[in-house]
């Protein structure tokens, strides 16, 4: 490289390569650092397929079908991998969720700080989490015949 | 650049468990996220999510990723729909009046430039580890800022004012003919040059 380059471009190189690095945090970097202990782990990713924010006409037909007796549905969203989907829908107290399709086993809700929380998945796959989280967290699926699903990280 | 074997050396190191290297990959590639995310304009809480969510996916891509030396295209591509995945995420926990406005465009000239610039500033970073250490200590003093004057170097390192000249210029072909640089390759550094258009 660099032979058409004189010292006092190299030097402004050099600084700018040492600014740019600055500006990341370092709480930046150990978070990059730290999601290698999801290696070798066989828990899959299951990405965010749906989420009914994106779907405004829905939400609008939603929101006036709301009555007062019953708590509405406010959202609903379908995290998706190769096995298995869980389906989620956020209510006024809680969020209620599906595995897709159904199996017994725990959900791990795991928030921005590392706090795990965990709720049984019943034998039809639905469990339920409350209060609704707040701030980031993402959910991780173990069924009781091996299958381990990790969503994204997310904030409703 | 792209085809840079250090990449693909790194990558294959970081799929067969060693975490030296995954280390490395998160110090050289952190910026060019970090960069994107503040081109879309993320407050720091999204992009911590957006960052986990990169990272977690190329811990799960490590060993079946197609072209591992074009990782910061790849990188890129990811981190900017996560971002607009935060964006809509955040948009929606706003006033619902803000919902019909187009999400931002972040042009993808300006994404291909941020892809080169993080390229040749890791590239550098690496190249100056390369140096001996006086050469280290020395750069890194013309590097501060402010620049340290020739008269603290010549107290701090303890060479004569009259040999940091000839110095500067050694250590700097040293870097010139580092391996890191040489792999850069010599068309990529004609291209955005730092110091010609305004950065960021």
């Amino acid at each position: 490289m660099g032979d058409d380059w004189d010292d006092e471009r190299l030097l402004s190189a050099l600084r700018e390569a040492q600014r740019a690095r600055q500006l990341v945090p370092q709480w930046f970097i150990e978070g990059g650092q730290s999601a290698y202990a999801w290696h070798n782990i066989d828990a899959q990713l299951a990405q965010l397929t749906y989420d009914s924010s994106h779907d405004q006409d829905l939400e609008s037909i939603m929101r006036s079908a709301r009555t007062r007796s019953e708590p509405a549905s406010i959202r609903a969203l379908t995290f998706t991998s190769a096995r298995l989907s869980i389906e989620l829908e956020v209510t006024a107290d809680s969020l209620i969720g599906q595995i897709v399709p159904p199996r017994h086993g725990t959900l791990e809700q795991e928030s921005g700080d590392g706090e795990i929380a965990t709720v049984s998945i019943d034998e039809i796959g639905c469990f339920c989490i409350q209060p609704v989280p707040d701030g980031s967290f993402r959910l991780r699926c173990r069924s009781e015949d091996g299958i381990d699903v990790v969503t994204n990280w997310f904030t409703l | 650049m792209r085809d840079d074997p250090s990449v693909i050396a790194l990558v294959a190191r970081a799929a067969n468990s060693d975490q030296d290297a995954w280390n490395e990959i998160t110090e050289r590639y952190a910026p060019l996220i970090w960069s994107i995310c503040t081109r879309y304009r993320l407050k720091n809480q999204d992009i911590e999510d957006v960052g986990q969510n990169v990272w977690l996916q190329l811990v799960q891509q490590l060993g079946k990723l197609r072209e591992p030396a074009a990782l910061p295209g790849w990188l890129a591509t990811i981190t900017q729909r996560e971002c607009l995945r935060a964006l809509t995420a955040a948009r929606r926990a706003e006033d619902a009046g803000t919902l019909d406005d187009a999400l931002p465009v972040v042009d993808a000239e300006i994404i291909e430039q941020e892809i080169l610039a993080a390229e040749r500033n890791a590239a550098l970073r690496a190249a100056l580890l390369e140096l001996p250490l006086r050469c280290r200590q020395l750069l890194a003093m013309l590097l501060s800022d402010p620049p340290c004057s020739y008269a603290e170097i010549s107290a701090t390192l303890e060479i004569p004012i009259g040999s940091i000249g000839p110095q500067r210029a050694r250590c700097l072909e040293r870097l010139r003919r580092s391996s890191a640089l040489t792999r850069l390759g010599a068309g990529e550094m004609r291209v955005n040059l730092p110091g010609g258009e305004g950065h960021g």
